[in-house]
């Protein structure tokens, strides 16, 4: 059966028909699974990086769970959050991360640097998505790593509050975790995308992480205009708030609405901005 | 002396002009340290509720800790010398010092003044355009004994930044690659260099095994002196382990040069 594609403005395909879209879905898992396996043999190649990247990971995680250790000697409690809660929140903040790290950290942040250097070219010369083939040309096996000692810290948390969430609650958890992602993803891409508008911007991904470390602070201890910005208006406080509050008492439909409607705004958001950053996109002469 | 003054205040005024090029890049770091300082404010305002003080200090003693902490790390703190310094290694540039009557540590470490003054001053400007914001909580103690040793000791600070720096520059004799070194020491920077939490906070014991590592001095310390949070005993002491620190870390940078240029070829082109 002959697949029926039609091309959009720049390079990325799309089916008209939908009986093929299955068919679309495993070629791109395709194409992901050669990116993961290139990653895993590069990882291979260069194991004492790997080793060491590894152990910086770690390390910074070592340095956020010391801080809470530090603060709950002399507290007990911040903002409402007992130690083993607030530990869990934080092991949250640090999964997402992680995972944000492992997946799409490098290609986004590249794909800055691409555009200003004019290597973003050969990206929309290749036969697919270009926000696909952007995204996912290699994984950060350190950070996948640590995937599990941030999964420990909220398992050893969970323990210590003595949870035991039923498998609704968990499935909760493990949708809100993904809504962090995505959530994450877009605003990195939104501060990549910056690049295709200014060429000045260097470092403006970075802006990032000063953004993420909202997300290890409990939603009640904002207020005035803090909690209009980082609860209100950006993701970085709903991301770990709502995963960690599901686990710790069970489903609520606000943290519900609010998570789904702050990804897909976001998503929304920072596709549109990459795909007019696109239509912009003239390439850089050396 | 004359003549060697005159050498490095012209290496001073090259390294002032090449980092007000960069007054954007500084300026834009200093306002994500801004949001950074948010992020403290907020943390430990949440930690102060239903505590007067945590670790026999107040909230507005801590915080000032934070901002102190933060001006002092753009005046003092080192940013990108390790890597300057491996690239200068890497590419040849560092062969022309080779050749000429230039100790490359002075030569270096003077840029590092000047691009500190120019990052240290235009951090001011944002701290002082929020002090209407956070200025309620800035309180300082009035003794003059603080600053009379608080200054040396932040310049023994920036020394002792810098020469860890430049130590892990001079590791590019041997490593093709620093990056994860320089990160992995970061984090225990961040962490026993009172970043995260003013270190008195810590358990006694590893307060006081903390207080005999160099970490210790690098930001902490000097922080520590103008804020209040030590006495004047201590504060003697620690000047003294300062020194000893200032002293080992040069000696150790010298010794790395020394070897390093036994492993270095210069090629010619």
């Amino acid at each position: 059966m002959a697949s029926r594609f039609t091309r959009t403005h720049r390079g990325g395909w799309i089916v008209l028909d939908l009986g093929f879209s299955q068919f679309l879905v495993l070629q791109y898992l395709k194409i992901w699974l050669a990116s993961i396996r290139y990653s895993l043999v590069r990882s291979m190649m260069f194991r004492g990086d790997f080793i060491m990247w590894s152990l910086v990971e770690f390390f910074w995680m070592g340095v956020n769970v010391a801080a809470i250790a530090v603060i709950y000697q002399h507290t007990d409690s911040i903002a409402g959050w007992s130690q083993y809660e607030m530990l869990l929140l934080v092991g949250t903040s640090m999964l997402i991360q992680r995972l944000l790290m492992g997946f799409f950290w490098s290609n986004l942040f590249e794909m800055g640097r691409n555009i200003r250097t004019g290597n973003f070219d050969f990206f929309l010369a290749q036969p697919g998505n270009p926000l696909f083939m952007v995204s996912t040309r290699k994984i950060d096996l350190d950070s996948l790593l640590n995937v599990s000692v941030a999964l420990a810290i909220v398992l050893f948390s969970a323990s210590k509050l003595e949870l035991s969430p039923s498998l609704a609650d968990l499935s909760i958890y493990v949708v809100f975790v993904g809504c962090g992602l995505v959530s994450s993803y877009a605003i990195v891409l939104l501060l990549a995308s910056v690049s295709f508008w200014t060429i000045g911007t260097k470092g403006v991904e970075g802006g990032y992480f000063t953004l993420y470390e909202f997300s290890r602070l409990p939603k009640q201890a904002f207020s005035g205009v803090a909690n209009v910005i980082f609860v209100w208006i950006l993701p970085t406080v709903v991301i770990s708030n709502a995963p960690a509050r599901a686990l710790i008492s069970g489903f609520s439909l606000p943290d519900t609405a609010w998570i789904l409607g702050s990804t897909l705004t976001w998503l929304t958001l920072g596709i549109s901005v990459f795909r007019r950053g696109i239509r912009r996109y003239s390439s850089a002469s050396s | 002396m004359r003549l060697l003054i005159a050498k490095y205040r012209h290496v001073f005024s090259v390294g002032l002009q090449s980092n007000i090029v960069y007054r954007w890049n500084f300026a834009m770091r200093a306002a994500f340290s801004l949001i950074h300082l948010a992020f403290v404010f907020i943390l430990w305002r949440a930690a102060y509720q239903g505590e007067t003080t945590i670790g026999g200090f107040s909230l507005e003693q801590t915080l000032t800790y934070f901002v102190t902490l933060l001006v002092l790390q753009f005046f003092i703190g080192a940013f990108s010398e390790d890597y300057e310094i491996s690239e200068e290694i890497r590419s040849g540039l560092i062969n022309q010092f080779l050749t000429k009557p230039i100790n490359y540590f002075v030569y270096r470490f003077t840029i590092f003044v000047a691009a500190r003054l120019v990052s240290g001053l235009l951090a001011l400007i944002p701290l002082l355009l929020a002090l209407p914001l956070i200025g309620e909580f800035i309180t300082f103690p009035d003794e003059v004994w603080r600053l009379v040793l608080g200054l040396p000791a932040a310049f023994m600070s920036a020394l002792i930044q810098f020469t860890i720096a430049y130590i892990f520059g001079m590791l590019t004799f041997w490593f093709l690659e620093i990056q994860s070194f320089v990160i992995l020491s970061m984090t225990i920077e961040t962490l026993l260099g009172g970043q995260i939490f003013p270190l008195d906070l810590l358990p006694a014991t590893i307060y006081r095994i903390s207080q005999f590592l160099p970490y210790y001095y690098q930001m902490y310390f000097p922080a520590a002196i103008f804020t209040g949070r030590i006495d004047y005993a201590s504060a003697q002491q620690g000047l003294v382990i300062q020194a000893f620190w200032v002293v080992a870390l040069l000696g150790i940078a010298q010794l790395l040069w020394r070897r390093g240029l036994r492993e270095h070829t210069a090629v010619g082109g």
